[in-house]
């Protein structure tokens, strides 16, 4: 269904917090801050938009900075999966 | 202990694992081959070999079993089984009967799929092992492949086709294409041809569910225990039903066993077969579609296995979920305002049969010795004693209390009555919140009604209109304890829904506080002793011989206490001074000390002080606002409502006005001449203008008797205090009514062309269409007043909808969310470790802990600061360093909030650092307990204000060309995640060229309005003789969408000639056949002009100094690519557009934003991070999964937890088929088999 718009301008949008594609050590980081597996973290479709155009792969962990009413700033990680 | 202690507890169970019975197991555990199809002899004695064998088991006392020797209370039943002489399909199963079928080689059994790809695909499963959702897949893939599959690739034999007639009989379609029914036998033998590492493959566990024995050759009869006979007044016995389906399964068995042995012909004997598989498949299910029901003698429907498990009065939901319990009372409630609030009033009668075991120590041995010797019948008594050895003695037979009383020593339990100071749960339903359930004192009073405290009426939503409620006396030390602590009514004060108080002053309270308050309100000396002593001032008194009514207020606020707020009454901003203790000016109304009032008075008291002082001061103040309004005396009356003749005349002329004015807009209906707005029908059109011309002049009307009520109307002070009513109200009874509607609209249906047999056909004059000039105080004429009471309907017809989808909503929310809890890194997770947000709120403050939904309140912290603050301002690096240490400790907007209050204020530097370390302070003490079960809160915090929205699917959105789906229905919608919004929008914003300006703004929402040939042509003719087509363009039509004759002509171009002349447009079809050129027309008609598709309308709207475009439908890909269309902020309200588009994060915020939106338009207040986990959890699994069966409940690993939810036995069934097992982490399950739940308190124990 997502035709046409170039995948960099999607990226731009004002509903879309910045997506980031964390490096192996910072997804260790990560894993061991939380004591947690790759399978517990939230999911993103391989298909996603943003995974399309930030062209990550499948066990990828991505950084989510979202923006929060109550905190300010906060952030977020999931984990490629295939869909 | 007790039976029931702890230290009864030998075993927990730690899980339950689900798999189909065996031919074999079933012979093995039964004791008892059943044979007759008679229950009892004409002794009445049960017949050996019969379904009441005594060796199932034994119904009445005095009774040995005939296995294990027990006497009916001790013994826990005994299968029996019966042969059936045909083996019969069970209906449970026979989904997974066909998928074998379809799937697998009818000659040798093997799964119809090449050697090298079944070993590919075991492989696969392998390493997919855990992950539910990728098996799922792979099985799937499997199952669709070798349907496929022609030929065998085993032993090369054809496949034919399996039809399902349902529910249970199977055919072949032959090569020749007959179908040839399958019997149960060959079935049975096919599937037992299946190897196991096949059935694995299709995602079945053969040591749990081995195909064949999904068709049943001996069915398991249950014990007598599980269907126990009744004996009626009449003496008669009555069979429970499922007895009565087994004898006629035992009949029907008996006769297929003889036929088969007489050699009857198969056709009369399949018949006899198919009537057992009947009987055996109402057995299990009695709601089976497609087959008659089976019926008891009376007609009624018989219930069997299936409908005992399902629904709400089902084993799960009825007898599992929630049980019925002891020790707990119910009654009528009424008010008594001269309770505490953490009170509850129990009547002597209540108090004497309900008890608290009390174990008897050094310090209340003689206490409860005399109670012992009072007994039952004389209060304060007890109705027990139990023994160290556990006897439980009751004392009304105990034949000398006075000797067991003496007896008693230490290690005694006495069950004493329920006395003043014992805690109790009180609750109300529906329990919609965690505060429809909190721990009250006990206060034992004379009467037979719970007597409750007004003002936590609201957390409860209770009323004395004959309400009643329900009491519980917890009976252990810890329920006792844990009552006390977490459930108090004054630890409840502060809703979790929105961080504000749920309690405070209602009503009268309200009145007597304002009128109390009020500048002129001067109290004698005795006057204010006596009221000072009935909210329980005790100290000296004021020298002075008057004393203002806010000064006997301000007795009772803490010394130190600042406050500024704006009462309620209006005009009034900032006029409440509170200044160390000492209320100088304003009034104290609704919005000061009133229930569900964020900011008040009393919030900032409870958020400051506590809740021990929240509590004391509701008590006393309440008390001398009631006191003191008592005996100032305050009522409302008829003469109240009085207007002078004059107004009544001024009143009269609105009227004739309106009328005047509604006559004038249906003249120039009737002439054409009414302004119209483009896309909205000329009836509805003069409707809008009547409805505003008359909803203008009730508020005219309202306007002018305003004027004229003074300050001191009774009336006027309760509405403008927020006690009772409102200004609309007070307009409705004193001036007039106003327009009655239904479904927002006019009063127009009822008969043919008017609403009442009293009316002209086609009268759309105000009165004939439910407008009333009447006020309440002139009184109704009989047609105003039903017109009235037709409107009145709708209303109650809406409250009994809404109560019934909001309930609903209510607990698909809850079993939803319920397993979701905070862990000790504050992180939310599910019981198998899945996280679901990385932090609570993104702040992990506990919403019932925050501020009005702020971690920390920075500016009035640094204002209170400020009181007490001296020396010169500190810096402004001085401030940063101050922040800066302290950053790692807050959450950044904290920082920026420090970072912006700090320097405005002034404060020095050791009160700035006093402020940094008072806001990390206030941050820790706000963050949320590890255990606490944030998911059920979510769900109660929006399933809850579900109850107080409207139904009202439509509203005008501004200009009135665009329907937007709103209230309850919007928000069912959105959990439901919905594929397609019921009202698809965009909210298309445009770039710096466009924005600016109204006329190119309006050019592109033109130009995206998708437009088909046919709303813009006129008339068309067919030329059969030419073979042409020609369309008349409406010139004005395609004006208003920005096109030209021209324009359409190029979108009709093609592989046609077109012509273009003046505003006709002929289009040559190469066909002259009529018929042709007909279904031609038709099909141009319908194709495209301009425009994107699904935008059904467009309209521009002026926000913030731009130009944005709204639409109805929306197509969000299409529409980001549009010319001029800022594709950075451009929206769409469908979630799934959204997510499809812009990903999984944007669809979230889009959640976010119309759920509060949602919200907001209502009225009603949800903090933000209930809100943010309920997306959270729906969005977790990189899809939008919708809140209920299809979804998050769908997706829990838990057997019990779906069970209970709602497809009950299906899910059983798939249980069994897979070999799952229910690990019992989440809640429903732990409540099913009865063991703490793994949330709060449940979560720890002592070691010891």
């Amino acid at each position: 269904m997502s035709m046409g718009l170039k995948p960099e301008d999607i990226l731009r949008h004002k509903y879309i917090p910045k997506h980031e594609v964390l490096t192996d050590e910072e997804v260790k980081a990560v894993l061991e801050k939380y004591h947690a597996t790759k399978e517990q973290l939230p999911k993103i479709k391989l298909s996603d938009p943003v995974v399309r155009a930030l062209k990550a792969k499948p066990g990828d962990v991505i950084r989510i900075i979202r923006e929060s009413e109550t905190a300010g700033q906060s952030e977020y990680y999931r984990v490629v999966v295939q869909d | 202990m007790s039976e029931r202690g702890e230290n009864s507890i030998l075993n927990r169970i730690s899980s339950i694992s689900f798999s189909v019975l065996s031919p074999s197991e079933i012979r093995k555990y039964a004791v008892v081959e059943i044979t007759v199809p008679e229950t009892y002899d004409e002794d009445g004695m049960p017949i050996q070999g019969g379904l009441m064998d005594n060796r199932l088991g034994v119904l009445e006392p005095g009774q040995k079993c005939g296995t294990c020797g027990n006497p009916a209370q001790t013994c826990p039943g005994h299968f029996g089984y019966i042969e059936l002489a045909e083996p019969v399909i069970h209906i449970a199963f026979v989904d997974n009967v066909q998928k074998y079928l379809d799937t697998t080689c009818r000659k040798c059994g093997r799964l119809l799929l090449p050697k090298e790809e079944l070993d590919e695909y075991k492989k696969q499963l392998d390493a997919a092992k855990g992950d539910q959702l990728l098996t799922e897949k792979i099985e799937k893939e499997i199952i669709a492949k070798a349907k496929k599959t022609k030929i065998c690739p085993h032993c090369g034999a054809r496949k034919r086709d399996i039809q399902l007639q349902k529910p249970t009989t199977f055919f072949e379609i032959t090569e020749e294409g007959a179908a040839v029914r399958l019997t149960t036998t060959q079935i049975r033998e096919w599937l037992e041809r299946i190897p196991d590492s096949d059935v694995e493959l299709l995602g079945y566990n053969p040591r749990s569910a081995r195909p064949e024995w999904y068709i049943l050759q001996v069915l398991p009869v249950p014990p007598v225990t599980v269907r126990p006979s009744i004996i009626l007044e009449t003496g008669i016995r009555s069979e429970d039903d499922l007895t009565h389906k087994l004898v006629d399964i035992l009949r029907i068995n008996q006769r297929v066993a003889e036929s088969k042995e007489y050699g009857t012909p198969p056709l009369i004997l399949q018949d006899q077969a198919d009537l057992l598989q009947w009987h055996v498949t109402t057995y299990f299910d009695n709601e089976t579609s497609g087959i008659p029901q089976a019926h008891h003698r009376s007609g009624r429907p018989l219930r069997t296995l299936a409908q005992r498990l399902k629904g709400k009065e089902g084993r799960f939901r009825g007898n599992l979920s929630g049980k019925r319990v002891d020790f707990s009372s119910r009654t009528v409630i009424s008010p008594d305002p001269n309770l505490d609030i953490s009170e509850v009033g129990v009547p002597y009668d209540v108090a004497m049969r309900l008890t608290v075991p009390e174990r008897v120590t050094p310090w209340n041995i003689d206490f409860l010795k005399q109670l012992v010797k009072n007994g039952p019948d004389k209060y304060p008594g007890a109705n027990y004693v139990i023994t160290p050895a556990g006897v439980k003695i009751r004392l009304e037979y105990a034949q000398n209390r006075e000797q067991l009383a003496e007896n008693l020593t230490y290690d005694y339990v006495v069950e004493r009555h329920l006395m003043d100071g014992d805690v109790v749960l009180f609750n109300r339903q529906p329990s919609l919140h965690r505060m429809s359930i909190m721990a009250h004192f006990v206060k034992v009073l004379p009467g037979r009604t719970f007597r409750l405290h007004p003002a936590v009426c609201p957390p409860y939503n209770a009323d004395f209109d004959g309400d009643e409620m329900n009491l519980h006396v917890p009976q252990s030390e810890e329920a006792q304890a844990e009552a006390m602590n977490l459930m108090k009514v004054q630890g409840q004060i502060i809703s979790p829904r929105y961080g504000a108080p749920i309690m405070g002053a209602i009503r009268d309270y309200i009145t007597g506080a304002f009128l109390l308050t009020k500048e002129e309100t001067k109290l004698a000396k005795k006057e204010f002793a006596n009221l000072a002593y009935t909210g329980g001032y005790r100290g000296p008194l004021p020298e002075s011989e008057s004393i203002s009514g806010r000064g006997l207020v301000s007795t009772f606020l803490p010394k130190d206490f600042n406050f500024i707020g704006s009462s309620k009454w209006v005009g009034k901003k900032n006029d409440v001074l509170i200044k160390n203790g000492q209320l100088l000016s304003g009034y104290i109304d609704k919005a000061m000390i009133g229930a569900e009032e964020p900011d008040s008075m009393l919030h900032r008291i409870t958020k400051d002080y506590g809740p021990e002082m929240a509590r004391s001061l509701l008590d006393s103040l309440l008390r001398i606002f009631k006191e003191y309004l008592t005996r100032r005396g305050f009522s409302y009356g008829y003469d109240d409502l009085e207007i002078p003749e004059e107004v009544k005349r001024q009143l009269g002329d609105i009227v004739k006005e309106a009328q005047m004015n509604v006559a004038k807009w249906i003249e120039l209906y009737r002439q054409g001449k009414l302004p119209v707005i483009k896309g909205v029908r000329l009836e509805d059109m003069l409707e809008d203008y009547i409805m505003r011309e008359l909803s203008n002049a009730r508020d005219r009307a309202a306007k002018v008797v305003e004027k004229v009520i003074t300050e001191s109307n009774p009336g006027l002070i309760m509405a403008r205090t927020g006690a009772r009513g409102s200004s609309l109200n007070l307009g409705q009874m004193m001036a007039m009514l106003g327009q009655q509607s239904i479904r927002g609209k006019r009063i127009s249906r009822g008969f043919n062309g008017r609403a009442l047999a009293h009316f002209k056909k086609g009268d759309e004059s105000p009165e004939a269409r439910g407008f009333i000039e009447k006020s309440f105080r002139d009184g109704l004429t009989p047609i105003e007043f039903f017109f009235h009471s037709m409107a009145g309907r709708e209303g109650l017809v809406d409250t009994a909808v809404r109560t019934q989808q909001s309930g609903y909503l209510q607990r698909r929310l809850i079993n939803a969310m319920e397993h979701l809890k905070v862990e000790y890194d504050l992180t939310v997770r599910d019981p198998e470790g899945g996280i679901v947000q990385f932090k609570y709120g993104d702040d992990g403050v506990d919403p019932s802990k925050s501020d009005h939904g702020l971690a920390v309140n920075v500016r009035r912290l640094i204002e209170i600061i400020k009181t007490t603050d001296s020396g010169s301002p500190a810096s402004k690096e001085f401030i940063e360093n101050a922040v800066k240490s302290v950053e790692a400790k807050l959450t950044p907007k904290l920082r920026n909030d420090l970072l912006k209050h700090l320097p405005e204020s002034g404060l020095s530097e050791k009160a700035t650092l006093e402020a940094c370390r008072l806001t990390v302070e206030k941050y820790e003490a706000s963050l949320v307990e590890p255990g606490e079960a944030v998911g059920v809160v979510a769900a109660q915090s929006v399933g809850e204000p579900g109850t107080q929205m409207t139904l009202r699917t439509f509203h005008f959105a501004g200009v009135r060309e665009r329907d937007v789906t709103l209230g309850l229905p919007r928000l069912i919608e959105l959990l439901d995640a919905r594929k397609e919004p019921t009202t698809p929008a965009m909210e298309i914003y445009l770039d710096e060229e466009y924005r600016s300006s109204a006329e190119k703004a309006q050019e592109v929402a033109r130009s995206i309005i998708f437009t088909r040939l046919a709303s813009v042509v006129e008339d068309s003719y067919i030329d059969p003789v030419e073979g042409t087509i020609t369309f008349v363009i409406s010139e004005a039509r395609a004006r208003d969408r920005g096109l030209t004759v021209e324009d359409i002509a190029k979108a009709l171009e093609g592989k046609r000639k077109v012509e273009v002349k003046g505003n006709r447009i002929t289009l040559n079809m190469n066909s002259h056949d009529l018929i042709t050129l007909k279904a031609q027309r038709e099909k141009i008609l319908n194709q495209k002009v301009s425009g994107i598709p699904g935008i059904l309308n467009a309209s521009v709207v002026k926000r913030d100094d731009e130009w944005v475009i709204e639409t109805s439908g929306s197509n969000l890909a299409k529409v980001l690519m549009f010319p001029h269309v800022d594709s950075s902020r451009t929206i769409s309200n469908n979630i799934h557009e959204v997510a499809n588009v812009l990903g999984i994060e944007a669809a979230r915020n889009v959640l976010i934003r119309e759920i509060i939106g949602v919200l907001q338009e209502q009225g009603l207040e949800v903090d933000y991070r209930h809100i943010s986990l309920i997306a959270d959890i729906m969005t977790s699994r990189g899809m939008i999964l919708p809140i209920g069966r299809h979804g998050i409940v769908g997706m829990k690993s838990s057997v019990l937890a779906k069970a209970a939810f709602e497809i009950t036995v299906p899910t059983l069934a798939e249980a069994a088929s897979k070999g799952l097992s229910d690990d019992l982490l989440g809640v429903t399950e732990n409540v099913i088999v009865g063991s703490t739940i793994p949330v709060g308190t449940g979560m720890v124990d002592i070691y010891m």
